[in-house]
């Protein structure tokens, strides 16, 4: 076949093979997306590493049910670079439901270790007088001047959160069982902020600067080593800000109330 | 090998999507269409976004289920063998070079796979199913044009040859493509294709004229 031949050959050859008559082209575009999309999706976590990661957490969880372990754990969370965890949502108090609203620890503690009318308390570790207290951290410990019969707090405790965290803790004249109210001073830095997530229910200003009005628990020390999640009162938080310290102040007495208190804040005399 | 309605609109509005989401760049022709480039579909794609891979096989699926088609002869398995291409090409997309026109590539893919389907002892097994399965009636192909029937009987001429001869042909009289794109899909120079296609076409000649003289008279009437 010379070139003249061949080149006249294809042509007739692509002349009549556009008529055939091809199956109409199935929609092969959605079959492969369909194909595609289950695969691409998990790159972003390996089936393995899915397997490790629910490993770990069956581990961790069950780890977090045994008391000292949980204590190791969360010394652990304390001492490396992650420190946010949840604390155990609580629900919003009930007024004057149920018997008085001391006390309540919310998760599993290891029991007081003295006959006491608020046990709680002699679980926690750091206890110390306000002189002690207040040369033992590097911030001036304020206390409320309002009301002006609160006087100064019954029961004083600083605890290591990197850096040193002062609670003060006032007891009710009228019934010596129940706390009725704890001032938290939290420094910079420290892992007891990052640990709890709170709940914001209201935003509000101490001092025309921001603060939020809360409920909910917080890690506290306890005197065998343990950190637990804990409330003092059955009542509501306000969290704010001055300077280098965080303020927590616990209480079951309603916001106007409690941003006044805060507000009183004065260096000890 | 033009796309269908069906197919064009969904091209058309998968790729408006990328455009209004911002994702890619875009050409206007003359004309005022705006028409996107392969290569930065491909380069999306190369990074992982399956969204960009749908609209390049929109734009290649026809060809590539075709080829298989052409190979394999029967729809089920083209489809089958079509889907496995385009998810290998997209398998080893990041491998591909975005400068370069996809659809060599993906019917080299095609190609490959098809023929391995078409040596698997399953394709045996297939091959007798679709005999009776899919076996046109007379009166059906009494009723195809004369075209049709011209056709289907290259088609048949060409599945005499061997398997290297009748995927070049295919390749360049059955899909239409150039010199050029043919090999690059086959990965030979242009001049070891044009010599395989001589040798193709005299072989292929040989058979018109002894086993299918419909097509040697058309043939031959053409010539005079």
């Amino acid at each position: 076949m010379n070139e003249l031949e061949q080149e006249l050959f294809e042509k007739r050859l692509i002349s009549i093979a556009t008529g055939l008559d091809y199956p109409r082209t199935p929609d092969i575009a959605r079959a492969v997306m369909t194909r595609l999309r289950p695969l691409t999706r998990p790159r972003f976590i390996s089936r393995r590493l899915a397997w490790s990661l629910t490993i770990i957490l069956i581990l961790f969880s069950s780890l977090m049910l045994i008391p000292p372990a949980r204590a190791a754990i969360i010394e652990f969370i304390q001492i490396g670079i992650v420190r946010i965890f949840r604390g155990t949502p609580t629900p919003p108090p009930l007024p004057n439901a149920g018997p008085p609203s001391t006390m309540i620890p919310l998760t599993a503690t290891s029991g007081p270790t003295s006959q006491s009318l608020i046990p709680i308390l002699e679980s926690l570790a750091g206890e110390m007088s306000l002189e002690e207290a207040q040369q033992t951290v590097d911030f001036p410990i304020l206390l409320p001047s309002s009301p002006p019969d609160l006087g100064n707090p019954e029961r004083i405790f600083v605890q290591e959160a990197d850096g040193k965290m002062a609670i003060l803790v006032w007891i009710d004249d009228q019934q010596p069982e129940r706390i009725s109210m704890s001032l938290h001073f939290i420094p910079h830095g420290s892992w007891a902020i990052d640990k709890v997530e709170p709940t914001l229910i209201q935003e509000t200003e101490v001092n025309d600067q921001r603060a939020i009005w809360t409920v909910g628990p917080y890690p506290l020390r306890l005197y065998n080593g343990d950190i637990e999640f804990m409330r003092l009162i059955d009542g509501h938080v306000l969290i704010w800000v001055d300077g280098d310290v965080t303020y927590r102040l616990e209480t079951d007495l309603p916001l106007e109330e409690a941003v006044k208190i805060a507000e009183s804040l004065e260096p000890i005399r | 090998m033009g796309l269908s309605c069906g197919q064009f609109a969904l091209l058309c509005l998968t790729w408006n999507l990328y455009i209004f989401n911002g994702v890619l760049d875009m050409n206007y022709n003359l004309s005022g269409e705006v028409r996107l480039e392969e290569s930065t579909l491909i380069r999306h794609a190369a990074n992982g976004d399956a969204a960009a891979w749908e609209p390049l096989i929109l734009a290649h699926q026809e060809a590539v289920f075709r080829l298989a088609y052409l190979i394999l002869g029967d729809p089920d398995d083209a489809a089958d063998i079509a889907q496995e291409a385009f998810l290998r090409a997209w398998n080893h997309i990041k491998r591909f070079d975005p400068t370069r026109p996809l659809r060599p590539w993906l019917l080299s893919i095609v190609a490959n796979l098809a023929r391995n389907r078409h040596r698997s002892a399953g394709r045996y097994v297939a091959t007798l199913t679709r005999a009776f399965r899919n076996e046109p009636a007379p009166a059906n192909i009494e009723e195809k044009s004369a075209q049709h029937i011209q056709a289907r009987e290259l088609w048949k001429a060409v599945q005499s040859l061997s398997m290297p001869d009748q995927q070049i042909v295919y390749l360049r009289y059955f899909l239409d493509l150039s010199v050029m794109e043919t090999s690059e899909i086959l990965q030979v120079a242009e001049g070891t294709v044009k010599s395989r296609l001589s040798r193709a076409l005299e072989r292929l000649r040989g058979i018109i004229q002894q086993e299918f003289p419909v097509l040697a008279e058309s043939r031959e009437g053409h010539d005079a």
